[in-house]
């Protein structure tokens, strides 16, 4: 029985399943249509932010931990003074995520029945920064503060010897909030995963308040309201950003090679890497041909392609889909926002391209070091 | 405007939050602070310290005990002189007060005299300011100047006169009191341990201190405050010799385990458990009087281990045994510390950094580990395929097989390569087939069709001769045997077919008894012309060989001859002739050639090729591949490259880089990986999918557990340790030791004599050390080096009792010789190399009372002079006398006749009687020593330079061989039945025997 669920967690982390599932998952937890709304509703999804959801939530996470604290591989990964961020960020986020929904889905049956949100209810309801704002927020300090102190005295900091090249370990990880990053690398070149991506992400959540042009949900939790907006940030950073930390730290192993958490680390495994650019696709498997001497007739295709998904794109959708979107948020702030929605989606779109067809990069100039 | 009082909170409860909260941090800071002074070590210090309590404290009832009785007498005769002085305490009081008053005056006369010697300065730069630049300014100074000298002159002498007066005052004083002094100090030396123990107690016993000593000692190990001088503290020892490989910057290292071990340097401490016990062995580490002291040494650079850590854990301690393992994970929380490379050596295991520092010698004292490790490197040829740059391979290890068809049949080497030990059950041979990685049929049937090959490639284009066993080569089995047991072949060989009974090598000295071969089964190996054509001259085979000439008479050898080749190995015989497929050796061929041609190719070249070129081919490739030539020397593999990696720094490769397999049953330690390597050489292939030429190959040596443990030891021996140049040993001795020694092990000197208090097998078989081969102590400074070199390349009889003979060496060049006498004369420490001929006056008192001793002594009694027999039996006949001169070194002599034993334990011969000056001035001495001893009168020293001066004198013939040789043709060894441990056999020659020269007399 045990047995059996550990496989099938294990057969389940496989990134792309637990990717796919989650990408699946995540419009219908936080549905931005009323047909997303109706399948939510349909499989009562929407129960998981009452307070039993939470309860029965919170206790599933704690019996996967507990389960993988008594099983003699994940123990291992599990205990390591490093991955202990990792457990309470399980908590954390999931709670943080569940009060703001609890309380976002309050506010929305409110303001479906004619009433203002909760937040408003009380016109006493207010709080003064000085003293009571600074002083509860001391006693934050301070009790904030004594959790740190303790968890330093009991789990001593992961400090190792001296770096050695000699003898490097296997695998080699990130600190865990770079874990991401690194995950990126697997699917990416590192100038766009390492560089690239992450400049975007700082700037795109920088631009956000830009380019937030509803004026609904200032100042109390709605989802409705908002239900779009708050779908494309969950995909992003629980999916392409957290998932990807937990990945890295939980279902990483030797050699960067993919372990289920209850897998046994063994540093023989092997997996065939037989991956092939898009040039390669198209001059050697559709024509037939070997690859063309000149550099830009080689990609040409792949230039295309990124060209395409880049620039023609936006044009088509707005046109299209998105023509009334254009009119409310006039041409740059149209054009920023297809900027970074696309270079987000590339990533899932790159994995699933690497996952499904072997594909390596759409533009690959390793000459230059150039690889898309 | 702000209100005060406007509030939405309630500020109670914030109070109270805050309240708690402040308490709460207030704890945890405690606890950081209890949790930040916890260490483990001042656990320790504190179970330590209490020890010492206990220790001192019994030391100190011992102590006042043995004084107990005669402190009294001190202590009385110090009151009688307390007494005295009282008497005399008006006097003194007066005295010290009139003492007093000159003090006073004193300084004031000094303070009067410096001020003046500042004003002399200042005058006397305005005086020779005049003198320079002409007295331009005024008044001259001279006369001030003159004045103010007289003034210091005067002041000088008032000065001077008072402290004349105090110093007598003072002397007075001193005289009062010296009696009471004198006693006070002889009751303190008599005291003096005692009151060392009681300081130290004091010191560390809190309840013995006084009060304000007692908060300073809570005190200054305050937490912040135990910066200044705690008690409990880090102990560390900076060894700057020792470095540490840091990210390519070599640091010091720094030793911190003294913080727990704190009694590893102090012998009160040698019943205590660890970590408190003392060091086991304290007369060769740690005190400052051994040769590797603390503070130069350290603990690590022997230990290894993790030097800065300061907790059980972090010390990166190393567990020897299983069991050891599972306590500490109990008892510490042990466990493996992967990110050190160089873990704490498990304590089996720690002779092999002795290493580091003597990298020269297998016959280090006290490393027996070590030596028999690197001993049997060389046995077992590991350098032949694992390349090593501070333990180079001399020669090779196994035969040479470029003669092979002289010598064996084909069949015979088939069914020995594909099994030696079917042959011989202990021969060093190691096997490369029929190994747990070749078991299934397809690799068996490559590996049928890779022995047919590598036998056929041995004997490809040469004759195959099978030598005859006509009797012309056959003797008298009896007398073989009796000779094969006493001319010396049991220095290197046995001959026995029980594996029971079989010499278990498990030290160096057993590894003596097997230099060559087990000579069992020799009937079903060689043939009878063969053997005895190599018995006569080994090198005509074989040039290199390190099997010695003998120099038998023909008969000898047929006789040996018949002796061996008696025996032969039935089973062996009836193994059924080795076979292999011809579609398999097809195969083999393609798979070799397709390594370097297309497959096609490789088949087109495989079908030109007739059977005869396959097996070559394959035998060729094979022996590459299995590096047949790292212990051979084979047609075609001159230059070849060793086949293994090196393992100049296998000790230091990180665990990481060792292949442990696709099992988990074996520890990831670097000492698991050797040990398990060299039980089972293909362990690491379980469970593998590998192709036949990918499989693992070192074969199998089938070394005994004591074995595996020495050569795992001299193997984490070779590695990359920074140690500075100061504590390198072997720097110490010249590189034509090493060498000399060197070939002092390849040719198994040590089979026969005793050197460097090692080895010696050969005598310890027949009994008495003086019908043995010598004991080579003090060689390197007894022997004259050019006799020496003559006598090693052209032995003679030296000891004439003995039966056992020194064999020739012929193989050994002038060069090595050079090497091996240089070796030995580092061994006596020996520095002087050319000696002139020793000069001594035939006149003198000396000489002529060495005269008389010698015929007291009657040295003839055994010793031959020249040609002249000795007046005594024959199993008592000692070195003729005649080549004294020539053979060794005067100095030495007189040493030898002082004391025989001390030099060479066991030799019969007595240290000459030596009157003393109570015998020579008794009445009638000079009747029974003569004048010339009683002028001497009782000079030890000038009787035995005398004595020896007269042996110098001695003339005569200085090879007896041939003399020898004939009176036992003709006598035989009549003393050989009457004592079973002397084993003489009386068709033994004779002619020299006895082997480099040495000791006798």
């Amino acid at each position: 029985m045990l047995d059996a669920f550990k496989n099938s967690v294990d057969y389940l982390s496989n990134p792309t399943i637990s990717f796919s599932l989650l990408t699946v998952l995540t419009p219908l937890l936080f549905p931005p249509t009323d047909w997303f709304d109706k399948i939510n509703r349909k499989l009562r999804l929407h129960l998981l932010w009452t307070k039993t959801g939470c309860a029965i939530s919170m206790a599933v996470i704690t019996f996967f931990f507990a389960v993988g604290f008594l099983d003699e591989n994940f123990s291992v990964i599990l205990t390591k003074a490093d991955n202990f961020p990792i457990i309470l960020m399980f908590y954390s986020i999931f709670f943080c995520t569940w009060l703001a929904m609890h309380k976002a889905y309050i506010n929305d049956e409110r303001l479906e029945k004619g009433l203002k949100p909760s937040e408003y209810n009380d016109p006493d309801d207010k709080v003064l920064v000085w003293p009571d704002l600074v002083y509860i927020e001391f006693i934050a300090l301070i009790l904030f503060t004594v959790f740190l102190v303790v968890w330093s005295i009991l789990v001593a900091a992961p400090l190792e010897e001296p770096a050695n090249p000699a003898s490097t370990p296997n695998p080699s990880k990130a600190p865990w909030y770079f874990l991401g990053l690194q995950e990126m690398l697997v699917y990416y070149d590192p100038w766009i995963a390492g560089i690239l991506l992450p400049i975007f992400c700082v700037v795109g959540l920088m631009a956000i308040p830009y380019m937030d042009i509803n004026k609904k949900g200032d100042g109390y939790y709605s989802f409705k309201e908002r239900r779009v907006g708050i779908f494309i940030f969950m995909y992003g950073w629980i999916v392409l950003w957290l998932f990807l930390i937990v990945l890295g730290t939980f279902f990483r192993g030797p050699n960067w090679n993919f372990y289920g958490p209850f897998e046994y680390w063994d540093a023989h495994k092997v997996v065939a890497l037989n991956n092939i650019n898009l040039s390669e696709y198209f001059w050697v498997k559709l024509l037939g041909t070997g690859l063309p001497d000149n550099i830009l007739l080689r990609e040409f295709v792949g230039f295309i392609v990124v060209g395409i998904y880049l620039f023609i794109t936006p044009v088509l959708l707005a046109k299209t889909v998105l023509k009334d979107m254009v009119k409310s948020y006039g041409l740059v702030r149209f054009g920023a926002l297809m900027t970074f929605g696309l270079v987000m989606l590339s990533l899932p779109i790159k994995m699933y391209f690497r996952w499904i067809f072997d594909l390596k990069y759409f533009v690959a100039i390793p000459e230059y070091f150039f690889n898309i | 405007m702000f209100k005060n009082d406007e509030r939405y909170w309630d500020i109670n409860l914030l109070n109270k939050w805050f309240a708690v909260s402040s308490i709460i941090f207030l704890a945890v800071t405690v606890w950081v602070f209890v949790d930040d002074n916890d260490d483990e070590f001042k656990t320790y210090q504190k179970e330590f310290r209490k020890m010492q309590i206990k220790i001192a404290e019994t030391k100190l009832v011992q102590d006042s005990t043995e004084i107990a009785s005669d402190r009294i007498i001190y202590e009385k005769e110090l009151a009688i002189a307390q007494e005295n002085f009282d008497d005399r305490k008006e006097d003194l009081d007066l005295l010290e007060k009139e003492l007093r008053t000159l003090k006073n005056r004193h300084y004031n006369e000094n303070m009067l005299y410096q001020g003046q010697k500042a004003q002399i300065d200042a005058l006397k730069f305005l005086v020779e300011a005049d003198n320079a630049h002409g007295a331009s300014h005024g008044p001259s100074h001279l006369d001030d100047y003159n004045t103010a000298l007289d003034k210091l002159d005067n002041l000088r002498l008032i000065r001077e006169g008072t402290e004349i007066e105090i110093s007598e005052k003072e002397q007075i004083i001193k005289q009062i009191k010296s009696q009471v002094k004198a006693k006070k100090d002889d009751l303190d030396v008599f005291t003096k341990k005692y009151t060392l123990t009681k300081n130290t107690l004091e010191k560390i016993d809190r309840e013995k201190m006084t009060i304000g000593n007692q908060i300073g000692d809570i005190v200054r190990d305050l937490p912040i405050l135990d910066f200044l001088d705690p008690y409990y503290k880090v102990h560390q020892i900076v060894v700057a010799d020792v470095k540490y490989d840091v990210n390519f910057a070599a640091v010091p290292t720094v030793d911190r385990c003294t913080s727990c071990h704190l009694g590893i340097d102090n012998p009160d401490f040698s019943d205590a458990p660890q970590p408190y016990t003392t060091h086991p062995n304290l007369e060769l580490y740690l005190t400052s009087s051994s040769p590797h002291p603390i503070n130069n040494f350290g603990c690590t650079s022997c230990h290894a281990g993790k030097s800065r850590g300061t907790s059980f854990v972090s010390s990166g301690h190393t567990p020897n045994t299983p069991e050891d393992k599972e306590r500490w994970k109990e008892e510490y929380d042990w466990k493996k510390d992967h990110h050190w490379l160089t873990p704490m050596l498990p304590t089996r295991y720690t002779q092999a950094s002795c290493f580091n520092c003597h990298s020269n010698t297998s016959d280090l004292a006290g490393a027996e580990k070590l030596n028999f490790g690197l001993s049997l490197v060389d046995k077992a040829g590991c350098n032949g395929c694992h390349h090593n740059e501070d333990w180079p391979t001399q020669a090779k290890s196994g035969p040479n097989l470029k003669k092979v068809n002289e010598k064996l049949s084909e069949d015979w080497v088939a069914k020995w390569v594909k099994n030696p030990r079917h042959f011989r059950y202990n021969t060093r041979m190691p096997a490369i087939f029929e190994q747990p990685n070749q078991e299934t049929e397809e690799v068996t049937e490559y590996n049928n069709a890779e022995i047919a090959g590598i036998t056929e490639y041995l004997f490809n284009g040469k004759d195959k001769k099978s030598g005859s066993n006509s009797k012309r080569f056959v003797g008298d089995i009896a007398s073989g045997e009796k000779l094969f047991n006493a001319i010396g072949c049991t220095g290197c060989h046995v001959s026995e077919n029980n594996p029971e009974l079989a010499p278990h090598v498990d030290s160096y000295y057993n590894l003596t008894k097997v230099q060559g071969p087990n000579l069992i089964g020799m009937g079903s190996k060689v043939s009878a012309e063969w053997l005895y054509e190599w018995l006569m001259d080994p090198q005509a085979y074989m040039p290199e060989t390190k099997m010695p000439n003998l120099r038998l008479e023909p008969q000898q050898a047929k006789d040996l001859t018949a002796y061996l080749i008696k025996d032969k190995n039935k089973p062996f015989d009836d193994l059924p002739d080795h076979k292999y497929s011809k579609e398999v050796l097809d195969q083999l061929t393609v798979n070799w050639l397709k390594k370097s041609n297309p497959e096609k190719y490789a088949i087109q070249k495989a079908s030109k090729m007739d059977e005869l070129e396959k097996l070559n081919f394959v035998g060729e490739k094979s022996i590459r591949h299995y590096g047949c030539f790292g212990c051979h020397n084979i047609d075609g593999f001159d230059d070849a490259k060793p086949i293994g990696v090196e393992i100049t720094e296998e000790g230091s490769k990180p665990v990481g880089k060792f292949d442990f397999g696709l099992f988990h049953d074996i520890e990831h330690t670097t000492h698991a990986w050797i040990e398990n390597k060299l039980r089972t050489p293909r362990i690491y292939d379980r469970g593998k999918e590998s192709e036949h030429l990918d499989l693992l190959k070192m074969p199998n040596f089938y070394f005994s557990e004591e074995e595996i443990e020495a050569i795992t030891t001299a193997v984490l021996s070779f590695n990359a340790n920074k140690i500075g140049e100061k504590l390198l040993a072997h720097k110490k001795a010249p590189d034509i030791y090493k060498k000399g020694h060197r070939l002092v092990k390849q040719y198994n000197c040590q089979g026969c004599h005793l050197i460097e208090n090692r080895g010696g097998q050969l005598v310890d078989q027949i009994g008495k050390p003086e019908y043995g081969p010598p004991n080579l102590h003090t060689e390197g400074r007894k022997a004259n080096p050019d006799w020496l070199l003559s006598f090693l390349n052209n032995p003679s009889i030296i000891r004439p009792n003995l039966q056992a003979k020194m064999p020739s060496f012929h193989q050994i060049s002038d060069e090595d010789w050079d090497a091996i006498i240089a070796y030995f004369q580092h061994m006596a420490s020996e520095k002087v190399h050319y000696r002139s001929e020793h000069q001594f006056d035939t006149e003198s008192t000396e000489f002529a009372a060495g005269q008389t001793l010698h015929e007291i002594g009657q040295c003839n009694s055994c010793h031959f002079y020249g040609e002249e027999f000795p007046t005594g039996d024959a199993p008592t006949w000692a070195p003729n006398l005649a080549m004294t001169k020539e053979r060794l070194n005067p100095d030495w002599v007189h040493e030898w006749l002082k004391n025989p034993q001390e030099i060479m334990p066991g030799t019969k011969m007595p240290a000459p009687y030596l009157p003393d000056e109570a015998v020579l001035s008794a009445k009638g001495a000079i009747n029974d020593w003569g004048s010339d001893l009683i002028k001497l009168n009782g000079d030890t020293t000038k009787m035995l330079n005398g004595l020896r001066d007269y042996l110098w004198n001695i003339e005569g013939s200085n090879n007896i061989d041939d003399l020898v040789k004939t009176y036992f043709d003709k006598n035989g060894y009549d003393f050989e039945s009457s004592d079973g441990d002397d084993d003489y056999d009386d068709d033994d020659d004779w002619d020299d025997e006895d082997e480099d020269e040495d000791d006798d007399w």
